[in-house]
């Protein structure tokens, strides 16, 4: 059976039968031998996906659904903005209903004692804010809905 | 010598004490926070002992509490390690007045090398340069804007008790000044209690390159020579060597700017380990920047070099011992360099990246040595800084340190989270730094010229069946399982219990 899963958001089919001996040689870490070549190859499921290290390279594979590909970076109607890292909310600058430009600061997030404010992919207007300050996010967490 | 000693810190560096303490037959003591519970540091141990909240201000910089760890515990002697408490010289008088001995200089010493501005008056005096700048913290910003015109743009904002790169702020023009004053000093503030600022002038692309001070309490001091540490993001140092690769080029550097830092050492009326950081023109020129009163992050590359273990030195010294060796005893032999593994992603402004690290795979053999604060299965925790562990490498010269680097990096894994291997695995392979023509701006320039990874499609492929095997094969049943299993709910009940 074939399966068609993305790998850095580029569709890829493949049969898992394909790699006879691909083995499983600790929780995670699979080795392969395929024409003579040898692969140690790792993997960890990590936020829905599964971060796959070949080759001194990380891919991200999403093979839970197929179907339901990374929805394409819109450029219109609402648009969230997630946290890119775990972190601690230290300030939310914006609040609902504000007009925000292109690269304005939206909320001041830090982890490990280093601050990011995460900034506004556009020009808009704030509809919704879910960052509170003083909360913890985990990567992907919505902080601000601006359309 | 101590019978137990405490280690008031946390992490890798906390692991390397209890290390040397084990080597040395002294029983070890760790401190924990909330966040650390099942820290490495905790395991490693001979004993431990809770101290607060997950913020550093409720537990490791909490110096009551950590002296009455060591009481509870009958320590005789307390390492700071570096970071929270190391530089402060309030905790080593209060070290002194319990009777505790602290492992580092005197609260005097700590006093006159600590404070930035300090160190420079005491520098100007014995004769060492120093950049051109304010002698004293900045009065505000009429005084920033007097003194930054005199001495010309660029300048830069440096918070007087700070180190790290927090409080600092690079100002290119007058306009720039006021807004940067007040993000610096409330930096400051936050990070080390003070918001007193100085600046000084900004040279552009310049080494940076310090040296490894050693002395005992009968007044002998040496040197250990240099550590190159041009290779920073963030002001913070990734990647650390020695022989620097401009002291390959004019040897005299090692000995003239080893002599420079001794006579400071000898002035402040230093004793135990640390470093004296300097900024080097491409002439040679140095100029003394600060002083870093504690063991420091980067100490394996000198160990390694110089075939002495610095933390077994600092405990002596400590107890009273003397140092034992002259400078003419010090030699160095090959080249090492040091790897700053830390969990931040490269791609995002070196942004931290915490999580859980899955699997943790370290490298070994010939000439390699990992000091890592970390395992499979841990969360690293929100709170504190982004440093897993330290690779450090040796071989018979740089060409042989960077290739057994690279061999090293390839074995590394740890997945789960992200962290800036792959961002060695390319700078290793990189001409500029392979030809060793480094600076402070380096790490900016490579970024943009790093090597785009071509998408392969074997490797895909390869990835795309893994990541299907993984999820068919493995995780659905076995979640299914823990959670189905009675044994399992059975054990965790009495586990808390």
């Amino acid at each position: 059976m074939k399966w068609s899963v993305t790998v850095d958001s580029r569709v890829v089919k493949v049969d898992p039968a394909a790699l006879p001996d691909l083995q499983e040689v600790e929780p995670g870490v699979y080795s392969l031998v395929q024409d003579g070549q040898s692969y140690e190859i790792r993997v960890a499921h990590v936020n829905g996906a599964h971060q796959v290290d070949v080759a001194g390279r990380r891919l991200i594979v999403d093979a839970t659904d197929p179907h339901r590909a990374a929805p394409r970076r819109r450029t219109e109607g609402p648009q969230t903005i997630a946290a890119a890292m775990p972190g601690k909310v230290i300030r939310v600058l914006v609040k609902e209903g504000d007009a925000v430009e292109t690269g304005q600061g939206l909320v001041v997030v830090e982890a490990m004692k280093m601050q990011n404010e995460v900034q506004s992919p556009r020009a808009g207007r704030v509809i919704a804010v879910a960052a509170t300050a003083g909360s913890t996010v985990a990567a992907g967490d919505v902080l601000v809905t601006i359309e | 010598m101590f019978r137990k000693v405490l280690i008031a810190n946390r992490g890798e560096i906390a692991v390397r004490v209890i290390r040397a303490l084990g080597e040395m037959g002294i029983a070890s003591v760790a401190v924990y926070s909330d966040a650390d519970r099942r820290s490495l540091h905790v395991r490693r141990a001979d004993e431990a002992e809770h101290i607060g909240g997950a913020p550093s201000d409720d537990s490791y910089l909490r110096i009551d509490r950590i002296l009455d760890a060591a009481r509870k515990h009958g320590a005789d002697a307390i390492h700071p390690g570096y970071g929270f408490l190391s530089e402060n010289a309030e905790f080593a008088a209060a070290c002194a007045e319990r009777g505790v001995t602290f492992i580092g200089p005197s609260p005097e010493a700590i006093r006159a090398l600590g404070s930035k501005t300090e160190a420079r008056k005491l520098a100007r005096r014995v004769g060492v340069p120093v950049v051109p700048g304010t002698e004293e913290a900045l009065g505000g910003l009429d005084d920033a804007r007097e003194v930054a015109r005199r001495i010309g743009y660029p300048v830069m904002l440096k918070a007087a008790a700070g180190g790290g790169g927090k409080g600092m702020r690079r100002v290119d023009s007058e306009a720039e000044l006021e807004s940067a004053l007040r993000d610096a000093s409330s930096e400051a503030q936050r990070s080390f209690g003070s918001d007193e600022i100085y600046l000084e002038k900004l040279l552009v692309n310049p080494r940076h390159i310090e040296i490894q001070l050693i002395g005992d309490l009968h007044g002998n001091t040496i040197h250990l020579g240099e550590r190159e540490c041009s290779l920073q993001r963030r002001h913070q140092k990734l990647l650390e060597e020695c022989p620097s690769p401009l002291v390959a080029e004019h040897p005299q550097l090692r000995h003239e700017m080893g002599e420079a830092a001794v006579k400071l050492a000898r002035a402040a009326g230093y004793s135990n380990a640390g470093t004296a950081e300097f900024l080097v023109d491409g002439d040679g020129r140095f100029y003394f920047l600060e002083m870093n009163t504690r063991l420091q992050v980067e100490h394996p590359v000198t160990e390694w070099v110089t075939g002495l273990d610095l933390v077994h030195m600092q405990l002596r010294i400590a107890a009273g011992e003397r140092l034992g060796i002259r400078q003419r005893d010090v030699k160095w032999h090959g080249a090492a360099m040091e790897c700053r593994v830390c969990a931040e992603d490269p791609e995002h402004g070196f942004f931290p990246s915490p999580g859980h690290i899955v699997h943790l795979a370290e490298p070994s053999g010939p000439g390699v040595r990992v000091d890592s604060g970390v395992y499979s299965g841990w969360d690293i925790p929100l709170e504190y800084d982004p440093l897993l562990a330290k690779l450090t490498v040796h071989g018979p010269d740089r060409e042989a340190a960077i290739a057994r680097a690279r061999r090293a990096v390839d074995e590394y894994a740890i997945t789960g989270v992200t962290t800036n291997l792959g961002f060695f695995r390319d700078l290793l392979r990189d001409e500029e730094f392979i030809s060793g023509r480094l600076h402070t701006g380096f790490i900016d320039e490579f970024m943009a010229r790093r090597p785009r990874h071509e998408p392969n499609s074997h490797y895909d492929v390869l990835a795309a069946v893994v990541a299907a095997m993984h999820t068919r094969d493995t995780e659905p049943e076995r979640t299914d399982q823990l959670r189905g299993s009675r044994w399992v709910s059975e054990g965790r009940r009495r586990m808390l219990r």
